[in-house]
């Protein structure tokens, strides 16, 4: 248990790890999404050929208490198809790029998933028992000859194996021009927001064929473009708040009571960037990738390239801590840029909502190249590299943390940055609402870390 | 090339800019700082326009590229400005080429070694072109356009001026070599470009935007590609992109006819159907060594960088 005064280290042990072992990576099994849902009881994850798969944590087990229930499959579906927009000859991708799940109200869960285009609700529900005994029916379904029959009965339910339905319940469609970048569902859950390059809608659930547009930055003549929303999320408890970020690393508070389009900001936080960082590639580098507010709504997150930065609400002139993810790319940015990998989008997350006890019980975590993803926790003050692979897994054993050298001599066990693999990335990771459970995805492969509980 | 007074003077000028902030000491970087402009540019432009991509490109990394071509171009606009601007004789005032325009800082640029001491120095502000040399990588594809950039930029101007007269002359030939529409884009500033229908090859598989936002007037630099978002008119760079078509139609040759213009009717948007003799012949006058018309690209990697940085100004 991590204590807010504890000051004690979470050891990360390895637990599980889903997907295929084959390094040939099949370009559908990418995963592109992944999310707990609110009790943690449930992981979601999305991929590049539109499947949604979802884990259940299976129940503790009594006699085995130094682990925490496993999580296994629980529902497949294909969540979106590709499809092609015939205007302009062009694909439209059916990648999953984002998950949220709602709050449960009764015995089916929900959950929102979008690709570029088209948001969907889907209903996860269970059966397990089904009606016999019909009276004009057959078992397998063949209607029986009425004149057959000579008494009635009740039919009753009776237990079968479990299954496990997903079905569409919603189809929120053709309001988005761009490329939606991020989903948010608001603290009074009936709306939600969907944002792409550059506009940001807001929907009712139960409404598909209207929504309203709250953000606007799309300028008269396109040529004028030269910043586009990169993502946004609504405030976990003010309803009308929300904040969305921007390819120049800015961030906008918005307020929808002050107006019913949003173009003008309540907030407005960014940070003058250091001069003696300045280069070619100050604004990609700059460009937020994710924001994420804490379970409070005191502060946000916001990840760039090379960074993570803890924003107090309250203060918009800078962040109250940047934590550096990794520095030691400042120095390839130009091959970084020509590969690509300059435009990845690194997305971060806290630790989980129960743990965040005040700031200083707050932990980031976010990935980086070569498979490893970093955590700074502001109770110890301390951050910490680890890896995600396939070796050195062993159930229960300490995650050893591992060191990237810049420059100079490097130490035995340190990696130096030019054999980092940078087609290995870890661009989405989730931390369980509650305990200490981590779900890392690295290009096609879940994995899945506990705290080594004593 | 590379005699130890050019050499002296480009530190003094690289020390000049950078100043205060990277020290002299700053050895190891190889890379001088207009060179690695020079690369993240042309690395800029493949990536616009040399990407086609099935699925509409990220607006996000469209505009983040434009905006670097942009920044780019200011500077070399600024660098420029404080020399004559050399106006080639066969480049037509285009009322309608703001774009061309733009792109002539990048053309004048040739005209004006990027190493002025004294103007540069008291004109360009330190911030807008300061990358600390600890920054610049030890890249060998940064470096190796190097010896191909010196040899391009050390010809005394009144060479360079015949070489972009004759240079200008050949992107004429090139032009004639492709009367139809399509190819009209910029080369030499033909103004009937940029109606939707003549689309350069690069978009041969984006149709023509429907617009479903009727609100912007469609700006005469509309050019739908890459992936149709309105943003990449505006780049100014169209002129490059026909030239760069025909200098990487030996890299991908799907989008190209081969057969000499054939058809005027161009709007089945195939451009640029030169044969790599043709093309051979125009370059020719570049080329140290005499290239046979049979040996198509047989020209080797240095003359076609040569080429490159003859085009994008180095």
């Amino acid at each position: 248990f991590l204590g807010a005064g504890g000051g004690n280290d979470i050891q990360w042990c390895f637990s599980q790890v889903k997907g295929a072992v084959d390094d040939d990576v099949a370009e559908a099994d990418i995963i592109s999404t992944v999310e707990f849902n609110h009790s943690g009881e449930l992981l979601a994850t999305g991929d590049k050929g539109g499947r949604v798969v979802i884990f259940q944590q299976e129940q503790e087990n009594k006699t085995q208490s130094h682990s925490r229930g496993e999580y296994n499959v629980y529902s497949t579906f294909q969540s979106h198809e590709p499809e092609f927009d015939y205007l302009k000859s062009l694909e439209i991708e059916e990648k999953i790029n984002k998950i949220r799940w709602l709050p449960q109200k009764n015995a089916a869960q929900f959950l929102l998933s979008t690709n570029d285009k088209t948001i969907k609700l889907w209903k996860i529900s269970e059966r397990d028992k089904r009606p016999e005994g019909y009276n004009l029916k057959e078992e397998d379904g063949r209607y029986r000859d009425p004149t057959t029959v000579t008494t009635l009965r009740v039919p009753v339910f009776r237990p079968m194996d479990l299954m496990v339905e997903a079905s569409p319940r919603r189809i929120f469609a053709n309001a988005h021009t761009y490329h939606i970048n991020s989903i948010s569902i608001n603290s009074d859950y009936e709306t939600y927001l969907s944002a792409d390059d550059l506009r940001i809608n807001l929907w009712h659930l139960e409404i598909t064929d209207r929504s309203f547009n709250i953000v606007d930055i799309k300028p008269a003549n396109m040529e004028e473009l030269t910043e586009v929303i990169t993502a946004a999320e609504f405030h976990p408890n003010s309803c009308s708040t929300f904040v969305y970020s921007s390819s120049k690393g800015t961030i906008r508070l918005c307020d929808m009571r002050a107006s019913a389009l949003c173009d003008r900001h309540s907030k407005l936080f960014e940070e003058p960037e250091d001069p003696s960082n300045r280069s070619f590639f100050s604004e990609i580098i700059s460009s937020i990738s994710d924001v994420k507010f804490s379970h409070s709504g005191r502060y946000m997150m916001t990840r760039d390239y090379l960074s993570v930065k803890i924003w107090d609400l309250n203060m918009e002139n800078r962040p109250v801590e940047t934590y550096q993810v990794h520095e030691y790319l400042r120095s390839k940015l130009c091959s970084l840029y020509e590969n690509d990998c300059i435009f990845d989008k690194f997305e971060c997350c806290w630790n989980g909502s129960d743990r965040q006890v005040e700031f200083s019980s707050l932990i980031v975590m976010t990935g980086s190249y070569n498979n490893f993803f970093r955590m700074f926790d502001r109770n110890t003050k301390r951050d910490i590299t680890l890896e995600a692979s396939r070796e050195n897994n062993k159930p229960r054993t300490v995650l050893k943390p591992r060191k990237v050298c810049a420059s100079g001599k490097r130490k035995k066990d340190e990696i130096s940055v030019d054999s980092l693999d940078f087609n290995k990335k870890i661009l989405h990771t989730a931390w369980h609402p509650k305990e200490n459970i981590i779900a890392v995805a690295t290009t096609n492969n879940l994995y899945i870390f506990q705290d080594k509980m004593n | 090339m590379l005699g130890k007074g050019g050499k002296r003077k480009f530190d003094e000028h690289e020390d000049g800019l950078e100043g205060k902030v990277v020290s002299p000491t700053d050895g190891p970087s190889k890379v001088s700082y207009t060179l690695q402009r020079q690369t993240i540019f042309n690395i800029s432009l493949m990536k616009l326009y040399n990407h086609r991509p099935l699925t509409e490109p990220s607006l996000q990394k469209t505009v983040l590229i434009n905006n670097m071509l942009r920044r780019i171009q200011e500077e070399l606009k600024q660098e420029g400005s404080l020399r004559p601007m050399f106006v080639a004789a066969s480049q037509p005032a285009d009322p309608l080429s703001d774009n061309f325009r733009e792109a002539q800082p990048a053309f004048s640029h040739l005209a004006s070694p990027p190493l002025l001491p004294a103007d540069l120095v008291s004109t360009m502000p330190l911030e807008s072109c300061l990358t600390p040399a600890s920054l610049l990588e030890d890249d060998t594809f940064c470096t190796s356009p190097a010896v191909q950039h010196d040899g391009a930029t050390k010809p005394p101007p009144p060479a360079l001026q015949a070489v972009k007269d004759s240079f200008s002359s050949a992107l004429d030939e090139i032009e004639e070599l492709c009367p139809a529409p399509t190819s009209a884009e910029a080369v030499a500033a033909e103004p009937a470009a940029h109606d939707p229908k003549a689309q350069p090859g690069e978009s041969n598989i984006h149709k023509p935007e429907g617009l479903p936002e009727s609100r912007t007037a469609e700006p005469k630099l509309m050019d739908p590609l890459p992936g149709n978002f309105e943003i990449t008119a505006s780049t100014g760079f169209l002129t490059d992109l026909t030239l760069d078509d025909i200098l990487f139609a030996d890299i991908d040759t799907s989008m190209y006819d081969f057969d000499p213009c054939t058809s005027a009717t161009g709007a089945a948007s195939k451009m640029a159907p030169v044969s790599a003799d043709e093309l051979l012949k125009t370059l020719a006058p570049y080329s140290s060594q005499p290239v046979t018309p049979n040996q198509p690209f047989k020209m080797d990697l240095t003359e076609l960088d040569h080429i490159m940085e003859v085009l994008v100004g180095s």
